[in-house]
């Protein structure tokens, strides 16, 4: 066996054709996710059960099973019914492009809501006493009390989030889709090299790995700016 | 004194309250007149809190009836937040929102509930920190302030809403001996002008100096009130004393 | 339905598929963890160093792309080796339920390692302390005191750990192992009924986390018991 490390660094161009499409997977279903994530937690607070039952049942469903099969159920699985081909979703859900979105942002929606949900919990009961003592209404102690508080309690769980996310998307390779792994996936193919385009392929995610843990980081080094100014 | 400073702003008549199985408050009658000063003692659990939380609605009495500045507590929201506006409060644990400045903790009520302007919120939340002595910590978030400092802010930002009430549960318990003092300075200047105030607090030098009246309170109820000198000179429970020569 | 008891046996072995190799990596998972944890705790810098590369590479890559990695590269290695014994040999292949399991194991072993080692060092000194102070000799004092502590921090992100490996099983099939998601492939291939089929996969996975879920909470409950009523 012969390991070509310039294969790798050969490799490494063709792989980053595949970059464009796994950034546009992961911004596009993280947003939406991200949108998602907020509505499910309202309507997991609102304190109605035919709003907050539907959302436990969603957030079982999709953190206690594996997202590759998800994306099957929605890639191969919806097809199954004549409705869905009718429907005005079968372009977006007859294209793989689409059901990979619509399963990495419903998957990314239920651990969002969580995370928020846990950040919203982290706030200090007191400082909604406070809020209330001084006759700030529910919606108004929300957005300009809790909300900013819970945020920056969220973040590092949405950066681990949102890496998970990242690592995720390699799975709608496995529908066809000519993300950096499936590029890696095609070339082995050709090549029969797999040490060094996988490899290649897995120092380019270490690489986006660490360029958004580092943005990460900065954010919350920003939102936390009256507990860091204390500490220096 | 006129009529209207005899009409009590504050009635609790036999008020009830319970967690679960647990009666915290039981028949507690209170009326507090306008410019009255009350100080609040009694042991941990007695009910104190309860009491004072029962005024601004942040905890729901189970029955009898409560009056603020003739408007009863009653679960409708209008009413509540009306209440709160007259009513502020200062907390053990100072409770000022930590994404906000000094300054900011102070405006941000009187622009949000009282819609004033910026630039008047900024003036009016500057001259209440003038008054309780921290100008120069405006732009300090509350992470750099010490306890004292910070204790004085949620003081004034309590204060720049213009309460007719001030409750304050036991505001300087959490602090470190030396910071006690100038928050008492503040809560005395308070009391001079003619603020009505009721205080949950174990200062009893601070009881002494500035209380018309002094409630004590035992397993949620209220085992004593008297005007201040008689309260320390002869108490009639033996409860009460036995809790005065612990505390003095 | 009838199709579903047609299948309900090729479900069933995939399901045990599923269950042995969670059980198999779970246990390496494990030992990964414990060994990255020391290594990390260490006094020696080169430890350190190979347990942070660890952590960061394998929690940084996705898991598919790991088991590839595995699965092709240990294919090409031991063909390359074969041949140098037997020039004819043409192909040897690893198994995929152990290029799998091992590659899964590595993953959640990168994440246990930070685990274990903030349990470690969670437990308080002083207890420890405690503990020499009342003559307890080192391995007991390990054993009696600083395992039961360290467990109990541990226990809540090792649940999720263990749901992370158990989900992340279904990949396996992607390199070829006969489980669910397999069985689901064939199946929808003679029914032409997909969605049945892949549903059927997903409540499989939805009853095993339920049940790791259940049982971690009265694992949870059991070891904070003296905590009870003290909040
Ligand atoms: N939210 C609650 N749920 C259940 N019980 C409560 C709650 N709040 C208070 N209690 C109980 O009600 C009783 C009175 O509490 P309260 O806080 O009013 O006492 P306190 O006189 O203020 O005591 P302290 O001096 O310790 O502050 C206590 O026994 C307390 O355990
Ligand atoms: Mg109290």
């Amino acid at each position: 066996m012969t390991f070509d490390i310039y294969l790798i660094f050969d490799s490494i161009p063709k792989m980053l054709a595949g970059i464009g499409m796994t950034l546009h997977l992961l911004f596009l279903s993280s947003f939406l996710g991200l949108i998602l994530g907020i509505i499910i937690l309202l309507m997991r607070i609102s304190g109605r059960w035919y709003l907050s039952f539907p959302t436990f049942a969603y957030i079982y469903f999709f953190r206690g099973t594996p997202i590759l099969v998800q994306i099957f159920v929605i890639y191969h699985g919806l097809p199954q019914f004549e409705a869905i081909r009718d429907s005005v979703f079968w372009p977006i859900l007859r294209e793989p492009f689409g059901c990979a979105i619509l399963a990495l942002t419903l998957n990314s929606g239920a651990y969002v809501s969580e995370i928020l949900r846990g950040g919203y919990l982290g706030v200090d009961k007191g400082l909604h006493e406070a809020g209330k003592a001084l006759g700030l209404s529910t919606p108004h102690r929300f957005i300009y009390v809790t909300t900013p508080i819970a945020v920056r309690l969220a973040i590092p769980a949405y950066s681990n989030d949102f890496i998970s996310m990242l690592k995720a998307t390699s799975l709608a390779s496995t529908i066809t889709l000519l993300e950096m792994t499936g590029v890696a996936r095609t070339i082995v193919a050709q090549t029969f090299a797999p040490y060094e385009i996988f490899i290649a392929a897995a120092i380019i995610y270490l690489v986006m790995t660490w360029f958004l843990q580092r943005g990460f980081g900065l954010f919350e080094k920003r939102m936390s700016r009256y507990i860091k100014l204390s500490e220096a | 004194m006129n009529e209207s400073d005899q009409k009590p702003i504050i009635i609790l008549e036999d008020v009830c309250k319970f967690f679960g199985d647990f009666q915290a408050l039981r028949n507690i009658n209170l009326q507090v007149k306008k410019g009255e000063r009350v100080v609040v003692c009694g042991p941990s659990g007695s009910g104190k809190s309860t009491m004072i939380r029962c005024i601004n609605r942040l905890e729901e009495h189970d029955s009898g009836k409560i009056f603020v500045d003739g408007r009863e507590l009653t679960s409708a929201v209008k009413d509540i937040d009306a209440v709160r506006r007259e009513v502020g409060m200062v907390f053990q644990s100072f409770n000022l929102f930590p994404h906000l400045t000094a300054i900011n903790n102070l405006m941000l009520a009187l622009k949000l509930v009282r819609k004033t302007k910026k630039s008047e919120a900024r003036e009016i939340a500057m001259r209440f920190l003038e008054r309780v002595h921290i100008p120069e910590q405006a732009d300090k978030y509350p992470s750099q302030l010490s306890g004292g400092q910070q204790q004085r802010v949620a003081i004034a930002r309590a204060l720049c809403m213009n309460p007719e009430v001030m409750l304050f549960d036991e505001p300087t318990s959490a602090l470190d001996p030396e910071m006690i003092s100038e928050v008492l300075d503040v809560m005395t200047d308070l009391a001079n002008e003619g603020m009505t105030m009721i205080v949950i607090t174990h200062e009893m030098g601070f009881a002494r100096n500035v209380a018309d009246n002094i409630v004590f309170m035992d397993c949620g109820q209220i085992v004593e009130m008297k005007p201040t000198d008689e309260f320390f000179e002869n108490p009639e429970s033996e409860r009460t004393k036995l809790f005065l020569e612990q505390i003095l | 339905m009838s199709d579903l008891i047609a299948w309900s046996d090729d479900y069933f072995w995939g399901a045990m598929v599923v269950l042995k190799i969670f059980a198999v990596s779970l246990v390496m998972a494990v030992a990964f963890g414990l060994i990255g944890a020391t290594a990390k705790l260490s006094k020696s810098s080169i430890a350190n160093k190979i347990a942070s590369a660890y952590t960061i590479v394998f929690r940084g890559v996705p898991e598919l792309l790991v088991i590839l990695i595995f699965y092709y590269g240990s294919a090409i290695t031991l063909t390359s080796i074969g041949r140098v014994f037997y020039p004819q040999t043409q192909f040897i292949d690893i198994a995929p339920f152990w290029a799998g399991a091992f590659a899964i194991a590595l993953i959640v072993g990168s994440y246990a390692t930070e685990t274990f080692r903030g349990a470690f060092l969670g437990v308080d000194p002083g207890i420890v302390e405690a503990a020499r102070a009342l003559g307890l000799s080192n391995l007991h004092t390990f054993f009696y005191v600083r395992v039961p502590q360290m467990w109990r921090l541990a226990l809540p992100s090792f649940g999720n750990h263990m749901l992370s490996l158990m989900k992340d099983t279904a990949l396996i099939s992607i390199i070829g192992l006969e489980e669910i998601v397999y069985v689901a492939e064939m199946a929808t291939a003679v029914t032409l009924k997909p969605f049945t089929m892949y549903m059927i996969v997903a409540l499989i996975y939805l009853s095993i986390t339920t049940v790791i879920t259940l049982v971690m909470m009265a694992l949870e409950k059991h070891s904070n018991r003296h905590l009870e009523g003290a909040l």
